[in-house]
């Protein structure tokens, strides 16, 4: 217990100087910015995915929501960008509020189905609407917060770690209580969970709003600092799985799990990216440049990102039921 | 004169055109231990299903310490004050055998420190307090059945519903459950329970109620039942069951 205050402590304080190490590299602090927003969204998700059991494949709903929210309460009204930020939580909470009282009194997967068909339906509503600038989306030339250099990409470093700590804060908190050990009864046995008085839609709720809200928030940062949303960038299925994967891979229903995840998959999404991989590869001599497996890796796995992603995710659930810390566990 | 706890009125509850349980009425009164007993398929488990509020009842009433508990949801029903066990146990596997205990304390406490008090007595009570620290899913059976006792004992009940809770028990093991079921009714806990081996029920129980293709049978003492001609022919006797 202890140990782990003083070693999360310890990672926080890194968190916080590693900009300076960095200095002026606007490249590498991206990357580390959607580290950081990545491993925040599967945390978000593991409060009702990995702790409630409940996969929710629509989290880019509850992402979109707070970058809408954020991006219309200022080009519209002009707002104070916290004013967006806290009509993203509402909005968000609504969406899940329907949700759950629709499909939480049921068993199974309903949940699951329903969570990708009200992402769907938040997505098409969008995308048909006059005010929320329909395929065009929105864009936002300026945007003033607190005096701060909102065209340095270090606030929003800062903004993202904050939103880590306090969703992992929340998370290690959920777990002392009676919500957290309930939420982990839940998923273990729903009808041995409501045979010991707990009232299962009450708390399933509770586990979806606090995921949603959170979500919300990443989802306005991430807003002011794009600048620019559409349907495909903010409300895309493809979204909501990447946060699901990210959270499975590196093992749900754990604290770190999801950070875990997101520190392994985030660079190496990066790495298929930049085609840092396919080059070294044909650098080694592992395979030939003028092969066609060879330009395969030079030119085709830039784009295989996804490809990647899934072919981790099978392995994983096939051999990794826990996720890659669950992995680290059984090492010890 | 003692108080009837549990009052089961007419109680009918059909499954489309399946009738499961056809118009039983039996009370239990406070304190008691009553038996539940019928062959297969006599509507055992889905009486209590009914009572625990997982099946809504076709018709009729059950009134729990004076209150109709008829549309009450299982939580609910466990607030009241009356809480069952699972005839297929129902562990919560990765979780450890104290933290489910402590599920249960969670009923009637909000703090942790205080739910784990309550968890550590009642595993103490059912014998499995070096066990605290394993996962649940990790148990032998017999192990995992002293902890659905000892988790919905955590939840403080006046009533238990305890459905085959020696069922796949050897004798040993059976005895040591129904040694804990006695130390329960001296806490004041009134227990329902279903069970097939009859030594088991007749060594323990006071009243007994049995059912037979969804009907009740026949009602009594111990004695009275073992000597009751239709409950021989039936279950007791039957050849086709097994007793």
């Amino acid at each position: 217990m202890m140990k782990q205050a003083i070693a999360s402590a310890f990672l926080v304080v890194a968190a916080i100087a590693l900009p300076l190490l960095i200095g002026d590299n606007p490249y590498v602090t991206g990357i580390l910015i959607t580290l950081l927003m990545m491993a925040t969204l599967a945390s978000a998700w593991n409060i009702v995915g990995g702790y409630a059991g409940q996969f929710s494949f629509g989290h880019a709903a509850y992402f979109g929501a707070g970058a809408y929210s954020t991006m219309i309460m200022l080009s519209v009204f002009n707002t104070n960008p916290l004013v967006g930020m806290a009509t993203g939580i509402v909005v968000s909470s609504l969406i899940a509020l329907v949700t759950g009282s629709i499909v939480f009194r049921l068993k199974g997967h309903y949940f699951a189905l329903a969570s990708i068909a009200v992402a769907e339906i938040v997505r098409l509503t969008v995308l048909n609407l006059d005010f929320t600038g329909g395929a065009q989306g929105i864009l936002l030339s300026d945007v003033a917060f607190l005096g701060l250099d909102l065209n340095s990409k270090n606030p929003f470093y800062y903004g993202m770690l904050s939103c880590l700590v306090v969703t992992l804060g929340i998370t290690a908190y959920l777990r002392r209580t009676r919500t957290g050990y309930y939420l982990q009864a839940i998923r273990e046995d729903q009808d041995a969970a409501a045979s010991l008085a707990i009232n299962i839609a009450y708390y399933k709720n509770k586990a979806l709003l606090i995921s949603a809200a959170l979500t919300s928030v990443v989802g306005s940062i991430y807003a002011l600092y794009i600048r620019f949303i559409d349907t495909t960038a903010v409300l895309d299925l493809r979204l909501s799985i990447e946060i699901l994967l990210t959270a499975i891979i590196g093992g749900v229903g754990t604290l770190w799990g999801p950070l875990l995840g997101a520190a392994l998959l985030v660079p190496l999404a990066e790495m298929l990216r930049s085609n840092v991989l396919g080059d070294a590869m044909v650098r080694i001599g592992i395979v030939s440049e003028t092969s066609p497996i060879g330009m395969f890796f030079k030119d085709g796995l830039a784009h295989a990102h996804v490809l990647v992603y899934g072919i981790i995710t099978v392995l994983c659930i096939l051999y990794l039921p826990k996720g890659i810390l669950g992995l680290l566990r059984r090492g010890k | 004169m003692t108080r009837k706890l549990l009052c089961i009125d007419n109680v009918s509850k059909h499954f489309g055109g399946n009738v499961a349980v056809s118009e039983v009425s039996f009370a239990v009164e406070e304190k008691q231990i009553c038996g539940l007993i019928g062959p297969n398929g006599a509507g055992k488990t889905t009486l209590f299903n009914c009572i625990a509020g997982y099946y809504p009842v076709t018709s009729g009433d059950i009134v729990f310490n004076g209150l109709n508990i008829n549309r009450k949801r299982p939580d609910q029903v466990c607030r009241l004050g009356m809480a069952r066990t699972w005839q297929r146990v129902k562990p919560m596997s990765n979780m450890t055998v104290l933290e489910n205990v402590m599920v249960g304390a969670f009923a009637s406490t909000g703090a942790l420190r205080k739910a784990e008090t309550i968890a550590r007595q009642e595993l103490l009570v059912v014998g499995l307090e070096n066990y605290a620290g394993k996962l649940a899913g990790s148990l032998p059976i017999g192990l995992k059945k002293k902890l659905e006792l000892a988790r919905v004992m955590a939840t403080s009940p006046k009533m238990l519903l305890l459905d085959e809770i020696c069922g796949g028990l050897n004798k040993t093991e059976t005895g040591i459950i129904l040694g804990i079921i006695r130390t329960l009714r001296e806490r004041g806990v009134t227990i329902v329970f279903i069970e097939h081996d009859m030594k088991a029920v007749t060594s323990i129980c006071d009243n007994i109620v049995v059912l037979s293709s969804g009907e009740k049978l026949a009602e009594g003492t111990p004695v009275e039942i073992t000597a009751n001609p239709e409950v021989i022919a039936a279950y007791l006797g039957g050849g086709s069951s097994n007793a």
